[in-house]
């Protein structure tokens, strides 16, 4: 429903974009995804369930993620999540941009050297 | 983050206590997202948990609860949002017509009754029934407004039951605005009749508004006394209106302002009857109501040009 009526590019936000980064390398279920961002983000990002949950119900309904695989594992159900193309394009794009915006300052600050001298 | 560990119960593990909690916690999801989520998620909150641990953590307490106000959202923004919206600000209206009437239920108990009617078929999604009662009730309450009998000799002026106490039934205000109120009531049950697809159950907990607003008159609000009554009606249509902020902010969706507005247009009546004798607070009242519908508006239209992942 948000795809079609989108003016825009979504805004991402931050647990998103690791969510996002964290299925980059392949298909992974909701734990792993927990624990995959919480390592990428050098444990600054630590999705409750709840959260992960419901940002991954709103990426799979703009197309942005699929379910690759259903298991159960010890009695318990996972799914296991993969990136689509749009997903991928998605990410990497944002992740241009972040350089860009960094840049700005950085390419400044290490141009004249006082914040590291 | 944590809430803290705690000793098991001496009849279960402590894992198996907490998958129970985080099973009740759960309950703030849809039925359906439960069925098919439900095990999948506790799955995965049992993973993240540390040993020994029964209770949940209050981070992911608040995570579920507020997933599950979320996922609500999501999952009631599905079909037409005109319809629904319609059908849900036609069932608030409803709900605060028999408000209105239960303290004067002991002198006019058919009537009640009837309004009683209307709210449950409204509530079960059959307008066709609604329409005759709505007639019945609406004319009933315009002649009671207007100091006329009809219908039955129902004896006027009526006061409201011993428990209640309080003002005669319509006894400040006219009667456009009761009558302006049923019509906006009958004009939208007319347009929901006429639609193909069947509208939504809606849940038996909107009963407990009757109770709560009971006995407020929208045109003798005691805003400046600040009574208890008046302030759970003021209080209960802020909160409503906020709901339907946050709702159509998540879901990108205009039925919570559709319902809005309905609501909204019966409130206008009463402003625009009774303008000579508002006061200051009746004024700013209004202009509440009017700000956060016009928010409920204007937030799920950003919401969709914006988005947010």
């Amino acid at each position: 429903m948000v795809a079609d009526m989108a003016k825009k590019s979504p805004t991402v936000s931050e647990p998103t974009y690791f969510i996002l980064a964290a299925l980059l390398d392949g298909p992974l279920h909701g734990h792993a995804i927990i624990r995959r961002t919480l390592e990428l983000s050098e444990n600054r990002v630590k999705l409750p369930v709840g959260t992960l949950y419901g940002a991954l119900d709103r990426l799979a309904a703009n197309d942005l993620i699929a379910v690759e695989r259903e298991e159960v594992v010890e009695g318990r159900p996972r799914r296991y999540f993969r990136l689509t193309d749009d997903g991928r394009g998605l990410v990497s794009a944002e992740a241009l941009r972040m350089q860009q915006a960094a840049s700005v300052v950085t390419s400044r600050i290490l141009g004249t050297g006082s914040a590291f001298t | 983050m944590s809430a803290g560990t705690h000793a098991a119960p001496t009849t279960e593990t402590p894992k198996r206590a907490l998958a129970r909690r985080y099973e009740r916690l759960l309950l703030f999801y849809p039925r359906d997202y439960r069925r098919r989520f439900g095990a999948e998620l506790v799955a995965t909150l049992l993973d993240g948990s540390e040993p020994g641990r029964a209770l949940p953590s209050l981070t992911e307490s608040a995570g579920l609860i507020r997933g599950g106000f979320r996922t609500r959202a999501t999952f009631a923004a599905r079909g037409s949002p005109w319809r629904d919206g319609l059908h849900l600000g036609i069932l608030v209206v409803v709900l605060a017509d028999l408000a209105m009437l239960v303290p004067y239920a002991g002198s006019m108990p058919v009537w009640t009754g009837l309004s009683a009617a209307i709210v449950l078929a409204v509530l079960r999604g059959r307008p066709g029934l609604a329409i005759p009662l709505v007639l019945l009730v609406g004319g009933k309450v315009v002649a009671i407004a207007l100091g006329r009998p009809w219908l039955d000799e129902t004896l006027l002026p009526i006061f409201p039951d011993a428990i209640w106490g309080g003002r005669a039934l319509y006894s400040v205000g006219g009667p456009v605005a009761p009558a302006a109120a049923y019509t906006v009531v009958l004009l939208g049950l007319l347009v929901l009749t006429a639609g193909d697809t069947s509208l939504k159950k809606r849940s038996w907990c909107w009963w407990a508004v009757v109770p709560l607003i009971a006995g407020t008159d929208p045109a003798g609000l005691d805003l400046a006394g600040g009574s208890p009554r008046t302030m759970a009606r003021v209080g209960l249509e802020v909160a409503l209106l906020l709901l339907a902020i946050w709702a159509g902010r998540l879901a990108g969706d205009p039925r919570w302002a559709v319902a809005a507005g309905t609501y909204l247009l019966t409130e206008l009546t009463v402003l625009a009857e009774n303008l000579s004798s508002s006061t200051r607070q009746d004024v700013a009242h209004f202009a509440l109501l009017a700000f956060l519908t016009f928010a409920a508006i204007a937030v799920p239209y950003r919401a969709r040009t914006q988005p947010q992942l």
